[in-house]
């Protein structure tokens, strides 16, 4: 047996080597409590920051995605071309925050648009574990555009935020094709 | 019309699950038939002759698929009027709208009948976000207490986007509402409601068929109401994304019905909680014994088994006395009878040693034979000669075997015992005086009291010692001691008696009694008197064997029989005669 095993562990070891080279395969994120846990927390801060007075010091005007969704229209679309719209419109509404975050002095605001902002990161996260690749973005819709609209608070802002993930987004997750592999 | 367009509405509700082109068709059937019967009802009122075969087979088919479908319509509009009273009390805006499947709202408002117009007075327009306005044609139906209900319908919509709704009458804004379509969600109940049985104790499943919308499975909520039948006091579980729940903690071998509703969860989508299905009824499993009640009580029943084991053997001995006395046995008494001769009591007499002498007496223990008095007058006849006496002593000893030993033997002893002893034998002092004078009694005054007499004695002594028992009475001697003629009667009588029965001879008393010619002395108490003590032992009297008296005991039992006979003239006036035994 001392013969076999040589060979076999200096193969596992090269095989190893390799595979740290490589992007390690994510395991598909399908369980729908990830994305409804962003849409709650979405939700809350929404909720939190409606209140605020004279838009918590917000000014200004943010391009967002639109977030109808209609489901003969939707199922029309490919996954790709869904994909493409829930990227697009998240990578909107994380230059939206961002620039929402440098405007806002309120540390409590702060904190809260920092946390929907990693929800943003995640989200792209979970969307590359489904085999969504990140496709070469098109360039920066103009205003009239049909996919997007403007804001110009902060609330609005979050609103329409937590509407996209709740629609287009979920959407997407729930039927991305590796997700649906794994429940069939 | 009217109906044809109810109709429709309803129809179209029936196929919010399938695609768009179905859609179409079905609402386009439903149409035609209720216009189809429609005119062919106005072709038969009016009698048209012209109706051919091929009409009446048209006819036959649309009746057909009409009768088919209608069950479905039927079904589709209750639900719809289900839905319609829910939204009345849960939804205070106006207009109520609600969402039935994925592309489509139905949004209604009330109205009173008497302040409430035709349907084209109406206008319902909806705009979407960033949209241009449209607008839903209006229908109007009749309602329950004097209402009126006006509908819209819309077959195509978008979610997760603010619609507008406003509604004029007569260019008059009469309701205004902004709304998020996927959160008015009034599902239809889950179907196939159905209990099973576990096979275990005390619980049921329950299993459904989810709402088939697309999305949506994991979004949805279920509310399952169970109670035991007959009861309204029930319990609700919830359950999210599931189409089936264990429901525990049942009662075992009782009916329970379950119902169940179902609501969209609130996070992406959400509504109201739908209607309740019709009630399914279900028994449970008969219920068993609980194993742990069924342990406690073999354990107890152990403890107190051994319990009273344990009493039992500590008094066994008191319970066998009282439940199986011992019964008590003579065989310490009666050493080898019943072991040796099986309680054959005469072998075992038989059989016996010396000590058998006890034994009689043992029987007899409180009675002692006492001696034989033969009293008589001392005054009364000429004495007996003496050799009479001998037989009656030995008759009376009742020996077999020395009896004319006996005969010989008594008479010299008694002979010399009465000359021995004077006091003893004065009697017979007298005897031979009377014998040698034998002259009338007359002076019987010192014979009066005195009295001459044989003692029997039951021992096997010599007969020395019946003369030591004499009893000292003041009678008479007898008459045996009479003149020889009688006494030799009475000797013959005796020796008859003896010979004719050894051992056993018979005391006549006529024969002791017998006296001499003499007149009988009034003097005195004149009579013969025989002391007997009735030994109280009830024996055989009757003239027994030889071998008898063997048996027992060569004269130790004097059986004798005797007659108390005594002539009635020569019967001592008012004193009874006494043997002794």
């Amino acid at each position: 047996m001392t013969s076999i095993s040589g060979p076999v562990v200096v193969l596992l070891t090269v095989l190893q080597w390799a595979g740290r080279g490589l992007p390690s395969p994510v395991r598909p994120i399908c369980d729908p409590r990830v994305l409804d846990r962003f849409i709650m927390e979405a939700r809350d801060t929404e909720t939190a920051l409606r209140g605020c007075k004279a838009g918590c010091g917000v000014t200004g005007t943010y391009v967002v995605p639109l977030t109808n969704v209609d489901f003969v229209v939707w199922e029309t679309k490919d996954t790709e071309e869904q994909a493409l719209e829930v990227q697009s419109g998240m990578s909107l509404f994380g230059q939206a925050l961002g620039a929402v975050r440098e405007s806002v002095s309120r540390v409590a605001v702060q904190i809260l648009i920092d946390n929907n902002k990693s929800n943003i990161h995640s989200l792209g996260q979970v969307l590359r574990s489904l085999h969504i690749q990140d496709l070469p973005l098109p360039p920066a819709p103009a205003v009239g555009d049909l996919v997007t609209r403007k804001v110009s608070s902060l609330s609005e802002l979050l609103h329409v935020h937590t509407n996209f993930l709740r629609g287009k987004v979920r959407l997407l997750l729930t039927n991305a094709p590796a997700c649906q592999q794994n429940s069939t | 019309m009217h109906n044809c367009v109810a109709l429709s509405i309803v129809s179209q509700r029936q196929t919010v699950t399938k695609r768009d082109g179905e859609n179409r068709r079905w609402e386009l059937v439903a149409y035609q038939l209720c216009s189809t019967t429609e005119r062919i009802g106005r072709f038969v009122l009016r009698g048209d002759k012209k109706m051919t075969n091929n009409n009446l087979n048209k006819l036959l088919a649309f009746c057909v698929l009409f009768c088919t479908q209608k069950t479905s319509i039927v079904h589709g509009a209750q639900a719809l009027e289900t839905k319609v009273s829910l939204l009345l009390h849960a939804e205070p805006e106006n207009p109520k709208c609600f969402a039935e499947g994925m592309s489509d709202l139905t949004c209604f408002w009330e109205e009173d009948e008497e302040r409430a117009g035709s349907a084209d007075q109406y206008s319902f327009i909806y705009t979407y976000q960033n949209e241009n306005s449209s607008e839903c044609s209006v229908t109007a139906l009749p309602a329950a207490g004097g209402k009126r209900l006006y509908f819209c319908r819309l077959s195509q919509t978008q979610l997760f986007v603010p619609l507008d709704i406003r509604v004029f009458r007569d260019d008059l804004l009469i309701h205004n509402r902004s709304l998020f379509i996927e959160v008015v969600f009034l599902l239809d109940p889950p179907a196939n409601l159905t209990l099973t049985s576990t096979g275990t104790q005390g619980q049921l499943k329950a299993s459904w068929l989810p709402p088939s919308l697309k999305y949506m499975g994991d979004s949805m909520m279920y509310e399952v109401s169970y109670a035991m039948a007959g009861s309204h006091i029930g319990k609700v579980e919830e359950v999210q994304a599931s189409s089936e729940l264990i429901l525990r903690g049942l009662q075992s071998g009782t009916k329970y019905k379950v119902r169940i509703r179902v609501k969209l969860d609130g996070i992406s989508y959400s509504g109201y909680w739908s209607a309740w299905t019709d009630p399914v009824l279900m028994e449970t499993m008969p219920g068993d014994l609980d194993p742990l009640i069924v342990s406690l009580s073999l354990i107890i029943s152990l403890v107190l088994t051994l319990l009273s084991l344990l009493v039992l053997m500590s008094h066994r001995r008191f319970l066998l006395k009282k439940i199986w006395p011992i019964i008590p046995t003579p065989e310490s008494k009666f050493q080898g009878l019943f072991k040796v001769y099986d309680g054959d009591f005469q072998e075992w007499l038989g059989h016996s040693t010396g000590g058998l002498w006890l034994r009689p007496t043992y029987f007899y223990s409180e009675e002692f034979p006492a001696p034989l008095e033969v009293l008589s007058e001392v005054s009364l006849g000429p004495v007996l000669p003496s050799s009479a006496l001998p037989p009656k002593a030995s008759e009376a000893l009742g020996e077999e075997e020395d009896e004319d030993k006996k005969l010989k033997r008594v008479d010299p002893a008694l002979m010399e015992g009465w000359r021995e002893t004077p006091q003893e034998h004065w009697p017979m002092d007298q005897l031979r005086a009377i014998h040698r004078h034998p002259a009338p009694w007359t002076q019987s005054s010192l014979l009066e009291s005195h009295d001459a007499y044989v003692t029997l004695n039951a021992q096997n002594h010599s007969v020395e010692e019946p003369l030591d028992d004499i009893l000292e009475e003041t009678l008479p001697l007898q008459v045996l001691f009479a003149s020889g003629r009688t006494s030799s009667e009475s000797r013959s009588d005796l020796s008859s008696n003896v010979q004719q029965s050894s051992g056993s001879g018979r005391l006549s008393s006529q024969s002791s009694f017998e006296y001499p010619n003499h007149t009988w002395p009034s003097k005195g108490p004149g009579y013969t008197y025989m002391a007997v003590a009735d030994s109280g032992v009830s024996m055989d009297y009757s003239p027994m064997s030889s071998n008898k008296i063997d048996d027992i005991g060569k004269g130790v039992i004097y059986t004798n029989e005797y007659k108390n006979e005594i002539p009635a003239h020569r019967r001592p006036i008012g004193s009874p005669i006494h043997f002794a035994f």
